[in-house]
């Protein structure tokens, strides 16, 4: 190491200047595309949010009439609620089932099977989404296989409505982000020292005291992981609510996709800057709840 | 209660994670089986079985013309982001930057923008730089899109990267990029192929993103699909399916028996720098 300092200390200070600028050269590709697909195309998105739509044409003034929109508007406000409610909804129930199936893929003490059950849990991302929006559609529709099995165990008369509203974009969107909720609590289980149990037991705590103070409170940063990747992904998913919601299920994902097809980009903009800010949110919350769970 | 037998709530996991697996398969399960169905509304159990959706998408040929562009546009998009993302990756992990956190936020934030909102934003950008539904516009899109993760993933590869390796390269008179090709590269190999697949299925999944910047009969296949779901929902849209589920079975098979192959290998590299 000694020999290899050497050099650098007797090297010219040009050259020295270029050992400093090399890291910043390798990554100025990366700059070069974030500046202009990203702060560029973000900084004109910003600017059409203070312009106006009138009749059916932009025009590019200034004002913050479409924030005002947003604001005081109740049909927004129902858009809104509704996003918020559906993602809130859909990482609940994702952790509900997540949570257990990571815990057995943990616990399982068979390595074959472990490895089979892994693949079978993190193979459907290699799916595209349309296509298992698609698959629920199908099997939640009134003739589906879900009805058409409740109603030969006698459970129902009358098949139940599970597509073109809430329920059916929730079941859907738990299946599409299952891998995403049960890998990062793997993740933080598989980390747990398996001493830390053995000694709970030995000292008599039975399983669910050591469940409830050992294993869960250690296994809380993959929770909050999952649940931040859930929430802020089931506030910007598009494809499911348009398959699954059939028109019914309006959420704010849709009403920009509609907003930028008819040309009102203030609202789609001003739609799509609320977006972000309640992903910013659930983002900084997350991030505080894995400081707090941490410690 | 004997102690062989399992105790209930081992029992009530299985159950538990057995109803999981049925709820994971399920969808695509019925999506192969509505393929063969003989009926163009879907009914279960289907009414009969055939093979005249698989006909009919062979005949259209609108599937075809997007799945060849998919494939172009994912396999380009992610040799690009492959070469931005390992540079940027080594140059993260090799030197100790100032403001190094703020720089790994900065080029990991496509990650947190909702896809909706990027699409949305690009769309707009273009239009008024005047380069709307260009190609490579789309395609540099797609590389902003997978870049995050090959940084990630790439920067994680280096990990246990042996430095004093390309030290000794250097040292022995080669160059960078020699260095780089002969040293570097087949040390980082396992992360660099792992984030190309990633990369590649990422941007063939692309939806939101893309929605806006294809033009209208140039579509992307999963945009295709899409809009064909808001038209029509017969069973041609589940013989595709079916072939792009064939697809990724085949990628699983594939993964699993080159990690059966690397694992030993890696175990074997491992235990060798820890007993040194």
């Amino acid at each position: 190491m000694s020999v290899q300092t050497l050099p650098t200390d007797v090297i010219a200070p040009r050259s020295r200047f270029w050992q400093k600028l090399r890291p910043w050269l390798l990554l100025l590709p990366a700059f070069a595309l974030m500046t202009f697909l990203f702060v560029l195309p973000i900084g004109a998105f910003l600017e059409y949010s203070v312009y106006s739509y009138e009749r059916g044409r932009l025009v590019e003034d200034f004002t913050f009439k479409t924030y005002l929109l947003f604001l005081t508007d109740p049909y927004y406000h129902a858009i809104i609620f509704d996003t918020l409610k559906m993602a809130a909804i859909t990482s609940f129930v994702s952790l509900i089932i997540g949570y257990p199936l990571a815990y057995g893929l943990w616990r399982c003490r068979w390595p074959a099977l472990q490895r089979w059950y892994g693949l079978i849990i993190f193979s459907p991302i290699l799916v595209s989404v349309v296509v298992r929006s698609y698959g629920w559609s199908v099997l939640l529709s009134d003739q589906g296989a879900v009805n058409w099995t409740l109603m030969k165990l006698g459970a129902i008369r009358e098949p139940l409505e599970l597509v073109y509203n809430l329920t059916g974009v929730v079941i859907s969107l738990c299946h599409v982000f299952l891998p995403l909720v049960v890998f990062p609590i793997f993740s933080s289980l598989v980390r747990i020292d398996p001493a830390l149990r053995e000694a709970a037991m030995d000292l008599g705590a039975g399983w669910w005291t050591t469940f409830r103070r050992v294993i869960f409170p250690q296994s809380l940063p993959g929770v909050v992981s999952a649940l931040q990747i859930s929430f802020t992904l089931a506030l910007g998913a598009l494809v499911t609510p348009a398959v699954l919601g059939g028109g019914r299920v309006l959420v704010l994902p849709l009403q920009v996709y509609r907003a930028t097809s008819d040309i009102n980009w203030p609202v789609a903009s001003v739609g799509g800057l609320v977006l972000l800010v309640m992903a910013l949110i659930t983002v900084a919350l997350c991030n505080r709840l894995l400081a707090y769970s941490e410690s | 209660m004997t102690r062989n037998w399992p105790h209930i709530r081992h029992i009530a996991l299985a159950l538990f994670c057995a109803a999981g697996a049925i709820y994971i398969v399920a969808p695509l399960a019925i999506v192969v089986l509505n393929s063969f169905s003989s009926t163009a509304y879907n009914v279960f159990p289907p009414e009969g079985y055939s093979l005249r959706w698989y006909e009919n998408l062979a005949q259209q040929g609108a599937f075809l013309g997007a799945a060849v562009r998919s494939v172009i546009l994912a396999t380009l998009a992610t040799a690009i982001a492959l070469v931005i993302g390992t540079l940027s990756a080594y140059a993260l992990v090799k030197y100790r930057l100032r403001g190094r956190d703020i720089v790994k936020a900065f080029l990991m934030a496509p990650v947190v923008l909702p896809s909706i909102v990027l699409g949305v934003a690009l769309f707009i950008f273009f239009v008024r730089v005047g380069i709307a539904y260009s190609y490579p516009g789309l395609l540099l899109t797609h590389v902003l899109v997978v870049t995050p993760f090959v940084i990630a993933i790439t920067a994680a590869g280096f990990s246990n990267f042996d430095w004093s390796t390309e030290e000794a390269a250097m040292d022995l008179g080669a160059g960078p990029i020699r260095t780089f090709f002969r040293v570097v590269l087949p040390q980082i190999r396992a992360g660099v192929l792992t984030a190309g697949l990633f990369a590649w299925i990422t941007s063939f999944d692309q939806v939101e993103t893309t929605l806006f910047l294809v033009r209208p009969g140039d579509n992307t296949l999963p945009i295709e699909m899409f809009l064909y779901l808001q038209k029509w929902q017969d069973p041609t849209i589940a013989a595709l399916s079916s072939l792009l589920i064939l697809l990724a079975v085949a990628i699983v098979i594939v993964m699993s028996i080159a990690g059966r192959n690397r694992t030993p290998d890696g175990l074997v590299m491992q235990g060798k720098e820890t007993s040194k």
